[in-house]
């Protein structure tokens, strides 16, 4: 990491205990619920909780507060938890090995959405793609813990190394440049996932 | 005239060459584009035949763009050729495409290929230490940063190391590293990354070394445990040290524990000290300031 990101990190992890802001909970849940909703009637479990501190980078959750989100917060209300939806961190131990659908499900919605936004990304005002960025690293880390916590070791994986990327593309002093490339790149790695999940989803399917 | 004519000649070349410089560089973008289409597409086909071609695409004259997608893939794909290629570019590959070679191998998890990465970070460059921490922080493996850290005789690749395990949440290798290797900077500010205030508490406590102590005592004020104050407390008023009773006044006030501030002030019979701590809760905008200031004032306490 170079002194940018250490200390982007730095002032994440100082901000970690910020409370969320509502509005941002509510996009992650819409986002989730609209991927779930299928299978609400079907099967709805307990939330498992959410260990949603620790992974330095991961604090970024509270590095959009610091950027600017938190005022909206600290304006508009008082703390509140992140709860996972019970819909994306389920018992997988029902599920006879398959990662759950619901999960997949909201994933493939997390990584469209990430799709976009990186696509829309503006290149050359710096703090407008900081805050996208630390925005898109926290559903991120979310989704993270939600594939950990599903046995999906493999998804946990590559959204693991979303982040560094991630990182470097928040960085302020990155060149319009290697912006681009590393938005080429994720967009790239995006789309070959996506395409993973529903080839996967298709057969599971036609399976069944 | 003979001039002018000569100046529109040479612009009018000028500008058909360059208007065929944009074509052709135009159609070179189409076909890397096509070319990356096509990658992507081998997303759908089997492995066992998407292998070879992606083998091809990496072997072949092509852009370090499409390679590096082809990497990609590559990690996507479960079968032991596709985690040899990966270690094969990973340790013969230079530039970009090794860096995301050893990235991929990180991604694909894959324990023979992970096995690797200690050869290569020894091997390799700074680049390349860096970019083998990056890929045991991918796939979560605590033991291989563990390693490095507990080995490397470079103070800033045992830095690195401790921080990736900071944030891969290995509580446990890093209790195991200050018993090894002793306190330092670098484990502090890892304890405060990975909210370890049982370490800190250890270190807060440890009266050998007096910097990294009050270093330590200002970090659990950071971390904030339930019962940070308490030790805060306990350590402020158990020590002599006037930059220890700092630091731990500093950990309160970092920690917003204005009731401990407090309880500290009405126990003091010391009047520089009330001072000190007066000034402390109105910085920290304490709810009781005005109640403490009008005691004060009127000489009750």
């Amino acid at each position: 990491m170079n002194d940018d990101e250490q200390k982007l990190c730095h002032e994440l992890d100082l901000a970690r205990e910020i409370p969320v802001p509502a509005d941002m909970q509510r996009r992650w849940h819409d986002s989730i619920d609209r991927a779930a909703q299928q299978e609400y009637s079907v099967r709805q479990e307990p939330a498992r909780p959410f260990h949603f501190t620790s992974f330095f980078w991961g604090a970024a959750v509270t590095a959009a507060l610091v950027a600017g989100i938190g005022i909206g917060a600290y304006l508009t209300g008082g703390p509140t938890t992140i709860q996972p939806n019970s819909y994306v961190v389920q018992d997988i131990s029902t599920v006879s090995g398959a990662v759950p659908g619901a999960f997949t499900r909201g994933l493939q919605v997390h990584l469209r959405d990430t799709q976009q936004n990186i696509a829309s990304m503006p290149i050359d005002t710096t703090e407008d793609r900081t805050l996208l960025v630390l925005q898109i690293i926290q559903q991120n880390r979310l989704f993270e813990r939600a594939a950990e916590q599903n046995s999906s070791d493999d998804l946990a994986r590559v959204l693991r190394a979303f982040e560094p990327i991630l990182l470097r593309l928040a960085a302020n002093d990155i060149a319009p440049t290697d912006a681009q490339a590393l938005r080429d790149q994720l967009a790239f790695e995006l789309k070959i996932m996506l395409t993973k999940l529903e080839r996967d989803t298709s057969k599971d399917t036609q399976s069944t | 005239m003979h001039t002018r004519l000569k100046l529109i000649v040479v612009l009018l070349a000028l500008i058909t060459a360059s208007a065929g410089v944009a074509q052709s560089s135009q159609t070179d973008q189409d076909k890397e584009d096509l070319k990356m289409a096509a990658l992507e597409a081998l997303m759908h086909a089997p492995s066992e035949q998407a292998l070879p071609i992606v083998i091809k695409v990496l072997n072949g004259d092509n852009s370090d763009d499409l390679k590096e997608g082809a990497l990609f893939i590559l990690s996507q794909i479960d079968h032991p050729d596709a985690t040899a290629t990966l270690l094969e570019f990973a340790r013969s590959g230079d530039g970009d495409l090794q860096l995301e070679a050893i990235r991929m191998i990180g991604i694909n998890g894959e324990n023979e290929a992970m096995a690797g990465l200690i050869d290569l970070y020894s091997a390799g460059d700074e680049d390349v230490r860096e970019a083998v921490l990056e890929a045991y922080l991918i796939a979560d493996d605590v033991d291989g940063v563990f390693n490095i850290a507990m080995t490397t005789q470079s103070e800033d690749e045992y830095e690195e190391a401790v921080t990736i395990l900071a944030a891969m949440d290995a509580h446990e290798a890093l209790s195991k590293l200050r018993e090894a290797k002793g306190p330092s900077d670098a484990l502090i500010t890892a304890y405060i990354i990975s909210d370890n205030d049982a370490e800190l508490r250890i270190l807060a406590l440890d009266g050998s070394d007096t910097e990294l102590q009050i270093e330590a005592i200002q970090a659990l004020g950071i971390v904030g445990a339930n019962d940070a104050d308490t030790v805060l407390v306990e350590i402020y008023r158990s020590t002599d040290s006037e930059d220890i009773k700092e630091a731990a006044l500093e950990g309160l006030l970092i920690g917003d524990y204005d009731d401990s501030v407090l309880a500290l002030y009405r126990a003091s019979n010391n009047v520089a000290e009330k001072r000190d701590l007066l000034e402390v809760l109105v910085v920290m905008d304490s709810d009781s300031v005005m109640e403490v200031i009008e005691e004060a004032l009127a000489g009750d306490q």
